[in-house]
């Protein structure tokens, strides 16, 4: 958690302060950007549209990273039911307890939703028949399959699982399942198993914002789903930088563990 | 590194395989009567001409071991420090200096792992996504120049652009500290990679390597790694820090 909170956003400063930004492309002009006169992107200009008339959602977007923390931040204490076991595994790690297990410490992949929350971008590139998101935590991806195929029935289950997507209007809407239920949902450590389903509804309201809408249906670990919306911007003129966990870890030796 | 190459055979052969969309039929594939894609199909040509590069990928898995596997002895024209340096880590003491061995992926041995990779071509950038630790290169066709005085990372910083029927990869600013190969050849931080990607047929794929790298070799030197398309699959998760048990046993410190 750790390496990753803190580090990284220490690094990616550094690297901003100190280095020469446009040697890393960090200062890019993104192209096809509706600028204002001083040349400042727009953000406010509408979403593009490709010419099949759907939006747009290409473009590396900063998650919003205020739900890291705790994903249900925004919603009354009793939307999140959880199940017995869940509220006291929740309860411990809440408190700190179970910090040297939390997967991402440990250089383990973040899951989903988690990784959408990631305190660095992630780059979203929309193709006819996949959407891939490129993440900067830990330069992983996800493919999101957009060529009608089914989630699999009983799959080998992973960190990060097995995404479909298709269009609902203008909304772009990912569903996925098969995660091995060791991911936690967010650092205050809501758990999930391996029943998660995880949807997200991805909508680009204008150039430079994007409602994401999550609902967690996870019987294993919930009474009933719920759901929050995140709120991803755009970061507009840049482009990801690299990040390797593994490199020079050394936070988890210092964390707190209850074993 | 073995122990992996051994557990991903081992997880092809158990589990069920249509369940991880493993048995996909991949669209555009063309195929023999029987129904079997067929890889010796002409290149497939996008509207500006240009083979589509387009695919899951393999590469022949001794250029992982060894990216001079078809070089005849002395071919390689060493600095003399980096032939020192290779010697010492060829007998294995220095295995746990391998950042690949901390899990640690770096160019150019990721391109060659044992492991497919995913090439999908968008506007102005490549992708490659490589199921070996899950991650990936974006390779841009926009028109940038190289960085000048980048900051050094693991994979570099890559620019792609056509020359006829080859595309041509570019990267500068890789960390030294990676290996070439698990071998042990090593590089500086000088290391200019050339990628030519060569797609002869449906289902054959030439990567032509040159390492230019004038600190480490006396002139540059071109390997050319073969790689055939796995159709009708998808990539695997692979997390190699995940119950990771081959460094405690490397030698070196």
């Amino acid at each position: 958690m750790h390496s990753f909170r803190q580090i990284t956003r220490i690094l990616a400063a550094g690297a901003l302060l100190t280095g020469a930004a446009s040697a890393q492309w960090l200062n890019l002009k993104t192209p096809n950007i509706p600028r204002t006169a001083d040349g400042k992107p727009n953000l406010t200009a509408p979403a593009p549209k490709l010419p099949d008339g759907k939006p747009d959602l290409s473009g590396v977007w900063d998650a919003d990273r205020s739900y890291l923390v705790n994903l249900a931040k925004d919603l009354k204490p009793d939307a999140v039911q959880m199940q017995p076991w869940a509220a006291a595994i929740y309860k411990e790690r809440a408190a700190g307890l179970h910090a040297h297990e939390e997967p991402d410490a440990n250089c383990l992949p973040q899951g989903v939703p988690k990784i959408d929350a990631a305190p660095v971008p992630w780059k979203l590139i929309q193709m006819p028949n996949e959407v891939v998101i490129l993440y900067e935590a830990f330069t992983q991806f996800r493919q999101i399959h957009m060529d009608g195929r089914k989630l699999p029935v009983d799959p080998n289950p992973i960190w990060l699982g097995y995404s479909v997507g298709h269009w609902d209007g203008d909304t772009l809407v990912v569903e996925s399942n098969g995660f091995n239920g060791k991911a936690w949902l967010d650092q205050s450590g809501h758990p999930a198993t391996e029943k998660l389903k995880v949807t997200e509804k991805f909508h680009r309201k204008d150039f430079g914002h994007m409602d994401l809408e999550i609902t967690i249906d996870d019987p294993g670990a919930y009474t009933k789903p719920w759901t929050v919306k995140e709120s991803p911007t755009l970061a507009a003129d840049t482009e990801l930088l690299e990040f390797v966990c593994a490199e020079n870890e050394q936070d988890i030796k210092h964390m707190v563990t209850k074993k | 590194m073995f122990a992996r190459i051994i557990f991903a055979s081992v997880l092809l052969a158990v589990v069920p395989a249509s369940a991880q969309w493993l048995k996909v039929t991949t669209p555009g594939t063309p195929r023999t009567a029987d129904g079997k894609p067929n890889l010796s199909a002409p290149t497939p040509r996008g509207t500006d001409g240009k083979p589509i590069l387009n695919g899951i990928w393999q590469m022949n898995g001794k250029y992982l071991q060894n990216i001079a596997a078809d070089m005849k002895p002395g071919e390689v024209p060493y600095q003399p420090w980096a032939e020192q340096l290779f010697k010492a880590r060829q007998d294995g003491a220095l295995g746990k200096t391998d950042p690949a061995a901390r899990c640690i992926p770096g160019m150019p041995k990721l391109d060659a792992l044992p492991y497919p990779f995913k090439i999908i071509e968008s506007p102005g950038m490549v992708m490659m996504l490589f199921e070996g630790f899950t991650t990936f290169r974006q390779i841009f066709t926009d028109g940038r120049e190289l960085p000048k005085d980048p900051n050094p990372t693991w994979f570099g910083y890559s620019v792609g652009k056509w020359e006829g029927d080859d595309w041509v990869v570019n990267t500068i600013g890789i960390k030294e500290s990676t290996w070439m190969d698990n071998a042990g050849r090593p590089h500086s931080d000088a290391l200019h990679l050339i990628e030519r990607f060569q797609r002869h047929d449906f289902g054959h794929l030439d990567i032509l390597l040159t390492i230019d790298d004038p600190k480490a070799y006396t002139k540059p030197w071109t390997v050319k790694e073969d790689l055939r398309l796995i159709p009708d699959t998808e990539l695997l998760e692979y997390v190699c820090v995940e119950n990771e048990k081959d460094y405690g046993h490397l030698a070196g410190k």
